[in-house]
C-alpha cells in the first residue's frame, strides 16, 4: 500500500511550488509556511516510505500502471531509503533556519519546494531520462536558489553554475542515449538486464564515461569542481545550507545507482579500466580537495572544498563495490550531508552575529558564541573522522572494503584522508578557541600592523577592507548572503545536527539493515 | 578465568563524562566545580576499585553496548591488564584534581572550566582505552583522549602553545591513523579483533607478511603517544601545558594509554608467542633501547626542568616497551609494573616542577641553586621520586627494574646487551636528576658550580660563563671581552662588533620567533623590566604574555633556547629559608606531592601488598607466557 506513496514523494512538493506565486497576488511573507506544510508532509510521508522499506524490503509504483520497460518506475529501496530520509529531514531543518535566516520572499520558496521535488525524484526513480529530467530540475531551482539574494556575485556564481550545470546534465544525456541506442530501454533494471554480456562494447563504455562525467560534474569532482566554491560562497548562507547538504550528495548517490544498478559489479569486472578510472578520479579528489581546502582563508570557499574532497570518498566507497565500501559510501553521504549544512548554517550564524567570513575573523568567537561555536567543534572533529560519529563510520567500512578488495593505493589515501582534513578543520578550531586576544586577526593584515593594535581596530579595518559584494540592488544590509537575525531556532537546529552526527556513529546496524537485502541483491 | 555480565565498567567510563557536563554547568561558581571535580573522581576511583578482588579472583567483568561495525561489538571489558591502567589512572586522578585546584587558582589561570572539563573527558577516554575488549573499542577511545587532552596542551593560548598543539594533534592523530590502518590490516588477517589473552590463534596462522605490517602500523601508532624515538618530538613541547597536565597526561594517562595499546597488542593481539615467531620483538626491544638510552642523554643537556622531566618519560617508557618486546615473563612483569612505578615517580616529580613554578616561577634548573631552602619539602619529595627513577632500592623504580634486569639475563644470548643498556640508563638518570636535588640542598643561589653539561655547547669549546671567578675557561681563543658578549653564540664572527648590528640571536638552536614582529633587541626591554614584580607578585596574565615577549628576548646563558622564557630564579639575596611544615606553599599541592611520593614508597617497599603486583601476576598467568 505504500507504493501509491512514492508519487506524491515527488509531487507534493513540485505542486505544492506552485501555491507560492499563487499567493502572491495577495500576500508577500506566506511562502514560508506552505513550504513549511509541504515538507512536514513531505517528512510524514518520508517516514512512512522508509518504515516500509526497513520492514519489508524495496518498495516499487509503476506510474500510470505501465510496466516495464515501457513505463516509468518508482523504486525505494535500501540505497535509497537513507538519501529520501536525509532529503526529508534537511528541508525540514533548513526552513526551521530560514524562518528568521531568511530570505522571506514568496518566489524563494517556490524555487526551494521545487528542489526538494527535483532531488526526491533523483533519489526514487528508477528510469534512467526520468533521472536526467529530475536532475535538471534540481539544476534549475538550484540556479535560482544561488541568486537569491539578487547581488551581483552570487548573478555571476549562478551563471557559472548554469553553464557547467548544463553541461553536465547534457553529457548524461549523451551517456542515456547511448544506452538507449544500445538495448532500447531506459528502465535501469531492464537496462543492467540487457546490458549484461555487451559490457566489451564502446556504445556501452561510451555512455557509462558520459553518465559518469556528466554525475561528476553535477557531484564537483575534481577537477570538475569549479563551479561548487563560487556557488556556495556568494549564496545567501540559507541556500548555502541547503543545497551543501543536499544537491552534490544526490549526484553522488546518482553516481552509486548508475554504477550498482545499472552497469552492476559484473561491468567493472569485465572492465577493470573503468573501476581503476573512477578510483583514480575519486583519490585524485580527495587528495586535491583537502589541498585546496587547506589554503583557504574564507570559511565557506574551505567548507566548499572540503565537500570536494568528501565526495571524493564516497565515489571511491561505491566504485570499490565491495558491500562494506557501500556501506560506507551511503554512511558518508549521509552523514557528510548534515555535517556539511550543519556547518555552514554555523558559518552563517557566525556571519550574521559577528561578520565573521575568514578562518582569520573566527579568532577567538568560541567565546562569544560559545554553543554554536561549541558544535562548530563537533561537526568539525565528525569531520575529521574522530570516533564515535558518523564520520568515523563512514571511512571505517570505506577503508575495510579497499583493505579487503586488496585496493590499497585507495586504502592508503582513504587513512591519508583523515590528516588531511585535520589540516584544515584544527586551523579553523584552534583560531575558534586558543587565538592570542591581543594578535592580529588575520596573517595578512597583520603583517601591515604593529602588533601592537588592539583587536577591535583591527575587527573594524578588516570588515573594512572586505567590503562585502558589490550589491546590485543597493540593498541596506552590509552582508546580503548572511541571515538577517539569529534566533534560537537556528542554533538549535546547528546544535541538532551536531548531535545527530555524533549519534549516528552507533547507528552502524540500521544502516546495515538497510543496505542488506540491496546488496545481496547486487552482489549475488 | 570467568566472564562476569557487569555494567560497572561502562560506569566508569561514563561518571565522568557525566562530570564533564556537570563541570561546564556550574562554570559559575568555581567552587561548585571544583566539588563536582573531586565527587566525581573519588566516585570512579570507588567504581574502578570495587572491580579489584573479583579481577584478583580470575573474574573478568564484561558488559557489552551492542554491535559496533560489522561484527565487532561496543564492548567494555575489565580484565587484569585493563583494570591496572584503570585504577592507577583514576587513583591519580584524585591526587592531580586536589592538585590543579591549588594550581589554576595560585596562577589564577584563565579558562578554568575548560581545564577541568577537558581533564575529567580525558579521564573518561582513559579509563575507555583501558576497558576496552577489542580494537576498534580502543581506538574510540585513543582518539576522544586526543580530542579531549588537545584544549589542554593549547590552554596557554600562547604562539608556542598553539603550536605544540598543533604538533600534538598532527602526531597523535596521524599515530590514529596507523592504528586504523593496523586495525583494519588485523581485522582482515584474523577475522577479528577481540583482544584474546596470549593472542588471536587466526593471526598466528595468517600471511607473515601483512601480519608483520599490521603489528608495525599499530606499534608504530601507538608509539606515538609512548614517545618512542623518532615519534617523540611531541611530547617535550606539550610540556607548555599546565604542569598538572604534564603530570597527569603526559606522565600518566596519555603517555601511558600509548604504552598500555602496545602492552594489548603484544599480550593481547599477537600474543607473546607470535610476535616471537614472526621475529618482531628484536627490533622493538632495539627501538626502546635506544629511546631509552637516546632520551636520558637529551635529558642532560635540558636545562628546563619540565623538559628534563619530559625527556626522563620518553626514557622511561622504553623500560615498559622493551620489558614487553623481550617477551620473557619476568621482563612483561617488570615492564607492566613500571607502568604503575613510573606513574607514581613522575607525577610527583612534575608536581614538584608546578609547584616550584607556582611559588617562585623559577622553571630552569639553573635556577634553582639553594631552592631546597625555599622549598624543604618539595625538593625532598623531589629527591625521593628521583632516586626512584634511577632505580635505587626502597623506592618503586627499583622493583620494575629489578624485574626488567633478570628478564633481560634470563632472555640470555645478545639480549644481554639490554640489560646492560638497562644499567647505563640508570647511571644517566643519576646524572641528571642528582644536580638537581644537590643543588638545591647544598649550595645557595650566589654560590653553586658551573653546569658545563647544560651551558657550554657540545664539545667544551668554551666553559660556562657563570663561574668566571676562576679565569675563565681554558680556551686560548677566548679573552674575557668577547666572552662576555659571544659566551652563548659560538658562532658569531668575531671581526663584528656585536653591539654595531644589534647583536641578532645565533644561539645556537633554532628560536622560534613570530617574524612579523621586529627582531627582538638586546637594548631594549626585558621582560623583566616590564614587569618587575615577577618575583614576588602572581600577576594575572602574566603567563601569557610574558611567554610570547620572552619567546624571542631571551637571552640568557643557556643553551636550550627551546623558546621557554622564564622569568624566575632567586629574589635578590638568595632564598628565604621556610620551615619543613608547610609553610612552603599550600596543602592543595603539598598534599598530592606527598600522597603521590608515599605511593612511589610503598610499591617499592612492600610491592606484593601494593595491589599492582598481584594485577601484574595475574596478567603474566592469563597470557601464559611459559616462566
Amino acid at each position: 500500500m505504500t507504493d501509491g506513496l512514492l508519487p506524491l514523494l515527488v509531487a507534493v512538493p513540485v505542486l505544492a511550488a506552485v501555491v507560492p506565486p499563487l499567493l502572491s497576488l495577495r500576500t508577500t511573507g506566506t511562502g514560508w509556511y506552505v513550504a513549511a506544510v509541504a515538507c512536514a508532509v513531505e517528512a510524514a510521508l518520508a517516514a512512512l516510505v522508509v518504515r516500509s522499506v526497513f520492514l519489508g524490503g524495496a518498495v516499487r509504483h509503476v506510474v500510470g500502471g505501465y510496466e516495464r520497460p515501457y513505463g516509468i518506475e518508482l523504486v525505494v529501496d535500501g540505497l535509497s531509503a537513507p538519501v529520501v530520509a536525509l532529503v526529508a529531514v534537511v528541508s525540514l531543518g533548513v526552513l526551521a533556519f530560514a524562518y528568521t535566516a531568511g530570505p522571506r520572499r514568496n518566489s524563494f520558496y517556490s524555487a526551494y519546494l521545487l528542489l526538494v521535488g527535483g532531488l526526491m525524484g533523483v533519489s526514487v526513480t528508477g528510469d534512467l531520462f526520468n533521472m536526467f529530467v529530475f536532475l535538471e530540475i534540481t539544476g534549475l531551482a538550484t540556479y535560482a536558489l544561488v541568486a537569491a539574494d539578487r547581488s551581483g556575485r552570487s548573478a555571476v556564481a549562478a551563471l557559472k553554475y548554469l553553464i557547467l550545470g548544463t553541461t553536465g546534465a547534457s553529457l548524461f544525456l549523451i551517456g542515456v542515449g547511448y544506452a538507449f541506442v544500445e538495448t532500447g530501454t531506459l528502465n535501469m533494471v531492464d537496462l543492467s538486464e540487457r546490458l549484461a554480456g555487451s559490457y566489451g562494447d564502446r556504445a556501452v563504455l561510451a555512455s557509462f564515461g558520459f553518465i559518469l562525467v556528466g554525475l561528476g560534474l553535477k557531484t564537483a569532482v575534481f577537477p570538475l569542481h569549479t563551479w561548487q566554491p563560487d556557488a556556495y560562497s556568494y549564496a545567501p548562507d540559507t541556500v548555502t545550507t541547503f543545497i551543501s547538504a543536499l544537491v552534490s550528495t544526490v549526484a553522488a548517490y546518482a553516481i552509486g545507482r548508475i554504477v550498482l544498478t545499472v552497469f552492476t559489479p559484473a561491468f567493472f569486472e569485465a572492465v577493470p579500466a573503468a573501476r581503476a578510472a573512477v578510483l583514480a578520479f575519486a583519490a585524485v579528489s580527495i587528495l586535491a580537495g583537502s589541498a585546496l581546502a587547506a589554503v583557504q582563508t574564507d570559511i565557506k570557499r574551505m567548507l566548499a572544498y572540503s565537500s570536494v574532497s568528501q565526495f571524493g570518498l564516497v565515489i571511491a566507497g561505491f566504485a570499490l563495490v565491495t558491500p562494506d565500501a557501500v556501506l560506507g559510501a551511503v554512511v558518508h553521504l549521509v552523514g557528510h550531508g548534515l555535517m556539511k549544512g550543519g556547518l555552514f548554517a554555523a558559518a552563517g550564524v557566525m556571519a550574521a552575529r559577528h561578520g565573521a567570513r575568514t578562518v582569520g575573523d573566527y579568532a577567538r568567537l568560541g567565546y562569544r558564541s560559545p554553543v554554536v561555536a561549541g558544535a562548530v567543534g563537533i561537526l568539525g572533529v565528525v569531520l575529521v573522522g574522530i570516533p564515535p560519529s558518523v564520520g568515523f563510520l563512514g571511512k571505517w567500512y570505506i577503508a575495510v572494503g579497499a583493505v579487503r578488495a586488496g585496493a590499497w593505493p585507495i586504502a592508503v589515501v582513504v587513512f591519508l584522508s583523515t590528516l588531511l582534513t585535520l589540516s584544515y578543520v584544527a586551523r579553523l578550531l584552534e583560531r575558534l578557541y586558543f587565538a592570542g586576544p591581543t594578535e592580529p586577526t588575520d596573517p595578512a593584515v597583520g603583517a601591515g600592523t604593529d602588533a601592537g593594535t588592539g583587536t577591535g581596530a583591527d575587527a573594524d579595518a578588516e570588515v573594512g577592507a572586505r567590503d562585502p559584494d558589490p550589491v546590485a540592488d543597493g540593498g541596506a544590509r552590509a552582508d546580503s548572503r548572511a541571515p538577517a537575525a539569529v534566533s534560537t531556532g537556528m542554533v538549535a537546529v546547528i546544535v541538532a545536527a551536531a548531535v545527530v552526527v555524533v549519534a549516528l556513529g552507533f547507528a552502524a546496524a540500521p544502516f546495515e539493515a538497510f543496505l542488506e537485502r540491496f546488496l545481496g541483491g547486487v552482489f549475488a | 578465568m570467568t566472564e562476569v555480565g557487569d555494567p560497572r565498567p561502562v560506569v566508569a567510563v561514563l561518571v565522568s563524562v557525566v562530570g564533564t557536563v556537570g563541570i561546564l554547568a556550574a562554570h559559575r561558581r568555581p567552587n561548585l566545580r571544583e566539588a563536582v571535580t573531586l565527587s566525581v573522581a573519588v566516585a570512579k576511583f570507588g567504581v574502578v576499585a570495587s572491580m579489584v578482588p573479583g579481577v584478583l579472583a580470575g573474574d573478568v567483568y564484561v558488559w557489552s553496548l551492542g554491535r559496533f561495525v560489522l561484527d565487532v561489538p561496543f564492548e567494555l571489558r575489565a580484565d587484569a591488564l585493563g583494570i591496572l591502567f584503570a585504577a592507577l589512572a583514576s587513583l591519580l586522578w584524585i591526587v592531580t584534581s586536589l592538585y590543579s585546584i591549588g594550581y589554576v587558582r595560585g596562577l589564577e589561570e584563565h579558562g578554568q572550566t575548560r581545564y577541568f572539563a577537558a581533564f575529567a573527558m580525558s579521564l573518561s577516554a582513559a579509563v575507555g582505552v583501558a576497558f576496552a575488549s577489542n580494537l576498534v573499542v580502543l581506538f574510540v577511545f585513543y582518539e576522544v583522549l586526543t580530542v579531549a587532552t588537545y584544549p589542554l596542551v593549547a590552554h596557554d593560548e600562547t604562539m608556542e602553545a598553539r603550536a605544540a598543539g598543533r604538533k600534538y594533534l598532527l602526531y597523535t592523530i596521524g599515530g590514529g591513523v596507523a592504528i586504523l590502518a593496523g586495525t583494519v590490516l588485523v581485522y582482515r588477517l584474523a577475522g577479528t579483533v577481540a583482544f584474546t589473552p596470549g593472542g588471536i590463534e587466526t593471526l598466528a596462522a595468517a600471511d607473515p607478511a601483512l601480519a608483520r605490517a599490521g603489528f608495525a602500523l599499530l606499534v608504530a601508532g601507538f608509539g606515538v603517544k609512548a614517545g618512542l624515538m623518532p615519534l617523540h618530538s611531541w611530547l617535550p613541547d606539550a610540556m607548555v601545558a599546565p604542569t598538572p597536565v604534564s603530570g597527569l597526561l603526559h606522565a600518566v594517562a596519555v603517555v601511558k594509554s600509548g604504552v598500555f595499546a602496545v602492552s594489548r597488542v603484544v599480550l593481547d593481539v599477537y600474543g607473546p608467542e607470535t610476535v616471537g615467531s614472526l621475529g618482531l620483538g628484536l627490533p622493538l626491544a632495539v627501538v626502546a633501547t635506544v629511546t631509552l638510552l637516546a632520551a636520558s642523554v637529551i635529558a642532560l643537556r635540558k636545562d628546563h626542568l619540565k623538559r628534563r622531566l619530559a625527556y626522563s618519560t620518553v626514557s622511561q617508557l622504553s623500560y615498559i616497551v622493551l620489558g614487553l618486546a623481550l617477551l620473557g615473563p619476568n621482563a612483561i612483569r617488570g615492564g607492566l609494573l613500571h607502568i604503575p612505578a613510573h606513574a607514581f615517580m613522575k607525577l610527583a616529580l612534575f608536581l614538584c616542577a608546578g609547584i616550584i613554578h607556582v611559588e617562585t616561577h623559577t622553571d630552569h634548573i639553573s635556577e634553582m641553586a639553594g631552592i631546597g631552602r625555599r622549598m624543604p619539602l618539595t625538593m625532598a619529595a623531589f629527591a625521593v621520586a628521583a632516586a626512584g627513577m634511577a632505580g635505587i632500592p626502597l623506592v618503586a623504580g627499583f622493583v620494575s627494574k629489578f624485574y626488567l634486569l633478570i628478564g633481560a639475563v634470563e632472555a640470555g644470548g645478545a639480549s644481554t646487551v639490554f640489560a646492560v643498556a638497562l644499567l647505563i640508563s640508570g647511571v644517566l638518570n643519576v646524572a641528571y636528576f642528582w644536580p638537581v636535588v644537590y643543588q638545591a640542598f647544598f649550595q645557595a643561589a650566589d654560590d653553586h658550580d658551573a653546569k658545563p653539561v647544560v651551558e657550554a655547547p657540545f664539545g667544551g669549546r668554551r666553559a660556562s660563563t657563570v663561574a668566571r671567578a676562576d679565569g675563565g675557561s681554558g680556551d686560548e681563543e677566548t679573552d674575557d671581552a668577547d666572552d662576555a658578549n659571544n659566551a652563548d653564540d659560538p658562532d658569531a664572527d668575531p671581526d663584528v662588533d656585536p653591539e654595531e648590528v644589534g647583536r641578532p640571536d645565533f644561539g645556537g638552536e633554532a628560536v622560534d620567533r613570530d617574524y612579523g614582529e621586529p627582531a627582538p633587541r638586546v637594548e631594549g626591554e626585558y621582560a623583566v623590566d616590564r614587569h618587575p614584580s615577577d618575583h614576588t607578585v602572581p600577576e594575572k596574565g602574566d603567563a601569557d604574555g610574558d611567554h610570547e615577549v620572552d619567546a624571542g628576548a631571551d637571552h640568557d646563558d643557556h643553551s636550550d633556547h627551546d623558546g621557554y622564557s622564564h622569568h624566575g630564579g632567586p629574589p635578590p639575596g638568595g632564598w628565604e629559608r621556610r620551615g619543613w611544615l608547610g609553610d612552603e606553599s599550600t596543602w592543595f599541592m603539598l598534599g598530592p606531592i606527598l600522597a603521590a611520593t608515599t605511593g612511589a614508597i610503598v610499591l617499592g617497599l612492600v610491592p606484593s601488598a601494593a595491589v599492582f603486583l598481584r594485577l601484574v601476576d595475574t596478567i603474566v598467568e592469563a597470557v601464559g607466557v611459559v616462566g
